[in-house]
């Protein structure tokens, strides 16, 4: 096969791939069929279903696969895509980089669209340089950190990653940009500029969402994520290079690639051209030595070597390429790292004594130390959830848990028949759900309680049953006692005094949601009562 | 002056005369027309009809219809041409069968009715406190307007505008615009319990068309459900009573929080629809406190002797 042509399916298989991507994180959202037949819904339960694999690309990512059989000692379903990834690595090298790999074609975009370096510089930034060995440091640090029983993967598994940055930070900003612009128009005067606005939100609402997301800490994911694209500035492909740990798994198993390049420097006029368009550093000049695990078959050297003094070759029988370069410091380093970290994060007692009564996390989450083995805080609960209750942790869930998953229940709540976040979680860090086991069980997230100062009723400032009003179980948990308090004349008043009934709560949030008193309502969700904790109950039964 | 029942449309040219600032006078005189007008003679009488459905296998198509016809048909509230906005009660993503929302087989009848009337364009909107898609898909109403071609309206906040309710307790509130912006306005409500209002009947249902702090409305709920009511003021009210939500309301969660009722009570008169409804859960309507307001306020009444009555039995 003629190089050009290579490199042209490689763009397109590019093209498929990050459109699949983002088509599939678009949809990460309750589906827009609102047309369900009510005579089924007469009959038995239905629960609302994604329309599409929307974790398809995590089920690619054998990173994820191996991290989560190591700490989880499980196989989770939906898994073998990745195992077929890393038999595609062992025989044809780290085409996944290059051809499959949604943030791998964003960095090669960005570098490749607007190279920063010109000519020499770009071609001595293409050497191969001593800080690719940072990548293997990260990947065993993250495999160790694991085997103890806590995975970081997620926080730069590039899937992850991406994914975490698009849904949390992109798309919501860019959506709030949007929103912000159409609701200005429509509270114009100028009738067409409303009904320019109203089509506008039709066609924008699918894809950004109805309502302003917001996600805390969302800034600072999206600073990450602009300054990982700044990176390919200093070097093209900076993150594939040197940061991303799922690249430096799968340069383990490029080592026994059959498809190699082959080097004839008879021919080589020593151009550099090769080196010129050279993605992985991996040293493609003839007179080097190739590493089989640094290169991402982009074919680029391979199209642009105008004397075909270098080819790539199904080479049989098999011979063992050139071992990766990790260097003793990275292997040392991460594995002191790997061993470090699990201990850091417990050092927090949130593991053996008292969680933190904030976090709460979503219906149908493992216990927390189960958790922490397996959430890749990849984003996709967040993303999926319809009222915007989920966010990434930042201190709820200690070190350890970082981003991983929580709800705000000032932000939104937690929908009583709703369990869309459990069906979409990559790796069961939160189990399967169906709406009825949900209800029946019934699964609790954490209990309410009543902050009687601030409360309306119970502080004299007049009757308010919004909490009562919205508990959605039956019989309901917030239960009203006629009562006096004394008015702030000193009057004494009947009004009706809300009460929660442990037994009957299951922690929704939508009690804090909707209390008129915001930013810190006068009812809130605390974790304590939630199902997954032994430690965690409040009643002695239930 | 000219004494006939001041319609919506009229009401909010007023309105936006009064906070034009225009007519000053106008303010002055406005309620007291109002209450002139809901008491207007015997010219032009208001009615309630009340449907019941015994056989055990009536169809709630058939009752709607039947109610109608005893009203004077539905060719006397929707012209041709006419945009007709439906506001249901679809606030919870509960299904049909726990009654917190609007059956969707009668929100399915009026649809049909309308567009037997020949109206130009029927949408459904309602201000939902669930997730609107969530509610739109478990409630039937997405279903309804798939089947019939309605336009079903997503609560956004762009269709949300701060408007002058001139009302005893609400002044500027933001109202969901597509439930001002049409020729006629059919309040189809769901009867059910409501631990703080008593009951959870027509008037109610404006709590449904408004956004902004809503949950503040219940501190002082009976007047504020007046003013909304006054403000939105119905083409006509069907209430939906063919199943009703005896405990745990308004959002209920069990089969067993749900009486069989079969019954569908139509009228022009907003308080009088929610009197009769008041009785189906045996309460005496002056009991409930924003019946007895808006009798009070002039918004309808509760004697049905002042009404011409029907009684459909299918």
């Amino acid at each position: 096969m003629k190089a050009n042509h290579l490199v042209w399916i490689r763009r397109v298989s590019q093209a498929f791939f990050l459109i699949l991507f983002i088509f599939l994180l678009v949809e990460s959202r309750l589906p827009q069929d609102i047309y369900l037949d009510y005579s089924i819904a007469l009959d038995a339960k239905q629960d609302i279903e994604l329309d599409y694999p929307v974790k398809y690309f995590f089920q690619l990512d054998p990173l994820i696969w191996i991290t989560s059989l190591i700490s989880g000692h499980q196989w989770i379903k939906g898994f073998g895509w990745a195992l077929g990834i890393v038999v595609l690595t062992v025989f044809f090298g780290r085409v996944f980089c290059s051809f499959i790999c949604p943030l791998g074609t964003i960095h090669h975009m960005v570098s490749y669209i607007r190279p920063a370096l010109k000519k020499q510089r770009m071609v001595s930034a293409n050497q191969k340089h001593s800080s690719q060995r940072f990548k293997y440091f990260l990947l065993i640090l993250f495999l160790m950190s694991a085997l103890l029983g806590l995975n970081l993967t997620g926080l730069l598994d590039p899937i992850s990653f991406f994914f975490r940055s698009l849904a949390l930070a992109v798309f919501p900003g860019v959506g709030t940009g949007i929103k912000e612009l159409l609701d200005l128009t429509a509270q114009s005067d100028i009738k067409i500029l409303n009904y320019i606005s109203y089509g506008g939100e039709v066609l924008v609402s699918p894809v950004f969402g109805y309502e302003y997301k917001a996600f805390k800490s969302a800034w600072f994911i999206g600073i990450l994520f602009l300054f990982i694209l700044f990176l390919n500035r200093i070097r093209p492909r900076f993150w594939c290079r040197t940061l991303c740990p799922l690249g430096a798994l799968l340069g383990v198993f490029a080592r026994f690639s059959i498809l190699r390049l082959e080097k004839d420097p008879e021919k080589c006029t020593n151009c550099n051209l090769c080196l010129l368009s050279c993605q992985g550093a991996a040293s493609p000049v003839p007179g080097q030595e190739w590493d089989a695990s640094e290169c991402m078959f982009c074919f680029n050297c391979f199209n642009s070597c105008p004397e075909n003094a270098i080819f790539f070759k199904l080479g049989w029988p098999p011979h063992v390429s050139k071992k990766p370069d990790m260097g003793r410091r990275a292997v040392l380093g991460g594995l002191l790292a790997g061993l470090s970290f699990p201990l850091l994060g417990r050092l927090d007692g949130r593991l053996h004594h008292v969680s933190d009564a904030r976090l709460i996390r979503p219906p149908g989450s493992l216990p927390e130390k189960d958790f922490l083995k397996l959430c890749q805080r990849c984003g996709l609960c967040m993303k999926v959830c319809p009222t915007n209750a989920i966010n990434p942790a930042l201190t709820e869930a200690g070190m350890a848990g970082f981003w991983t998953p929580n709800l705000i229940m000032t932000q939104g709540y937690c929908e009583y028949t709703c369990t869309l976040c459990s069906g979409v979680c990559p790796t069961g860090a939160i189990r399967k759900l169906s709406g009825k086991e949900k209800i029946e069980s019934p699964i609790r997230i954490g209990s309410a309680y009543i902050d009687r100062g601030r409360c309306l009723p119970w502080s004299g400032n007049g009757p308010c049953i919004v909490c009562e009003e919205h508990c959605p179980t039956s019989p309901k948990a917030i239960y009203l006692r006629e009562g006096k308090t004394l008015s702030p004349s000193g009057k004494a008043v009947n009004v009706k005094l809300p009460y929660v009934d442990l037994k009957n709560c299951v922690g929704c949030g939508i009690c804090e949601y909707k209390c008129p008193v915001k930013g810190n309502p006068a009812i809130r969700v605390i974790a304590a009562g939630e199902s997954r904790s032994v430690a965690n109950q409040i009643l002695l039964k239930l | 002056m000219n004494y006939h029942p001041i319609t919506r449309r009229e009401s909010i040219k007023k309105l936006l005369k009064i906070s034009g600032g225009l007519a000053l006078t106008g303010a002055m005189t406005w309620p007291f027309q109002k209450t002139i007008s809901a008491w207007a003679g015997s010219t032009n009488k208001k009615f309630i009809v009340e449907g019941i459905g015994q056989n055990h296998e009536y169809s709630v198509k058939a009752l709607a219809g039947k109610v109608f016809e005893a009203a004077g048909g539905i060719q006397k509230f929707v012209s041709k041409q006419d945009v007709v906005v439906i506001k249901p009660n679809i606030s919870w993503a509960r299904s049909p069968d726990l009654a917190a929302t609007t059956n969707p087989e009668v929100l399915e009848a009026v649809v049909e009715l309308c567009q037997e009337a020949g109206a130009k364009k029927i949408r459904i909107a309602d201000h939902t406190i669930h997730d609107a898609r969530r509610c739109f898909a478990i409630t039937g109403a997405g279903m309804v307007a798939k089947k019939t071609g309605a336009d079903l309206v997503y609560p956004r906040s762009s269709l949300m505008r701060n408007m002058k309710l001139q009302g005893h307790r609400l002044d500027v509130w933001p109202v969901f615009l597509p439930l001002v912006e049409a020729d006629k306005v059919i309040n189809l409500p769901v009867a059910k319990v409501h631990s703080l209002s008593g009951l959870t009947l027509g008037m109610k249902n404006w709590i449904g068309a408004v956004g902004g702090r809503r949950s503040a409305l219940h501190q002082d709920i009976h007047l504020t459900i007046v003013d909304l009511a006054q403000f939105f003021n119905p083409t006509i009210t069907l209430i939906d009573a063919t199943r009703i939500m005896v405990s745990n309301g308004p959002s209920g969660g069990s089969p067993s929080d749900v009486a069989v009722s079969n019954r569908l009570i139509l009228s022009d008169d907003p308080v009088a629809a929610d009197a009769k409804a008041s009785g189906l859960f045996n309460f005496r309507p002056r009991d409930i406190g924003f019946i007895r307001l808006g009798e009070k306020w002039g918004l309808g009444t509760t004697e049905f002797q002042k009404l011409r009555q029907h009684k459909v039995i299918i």
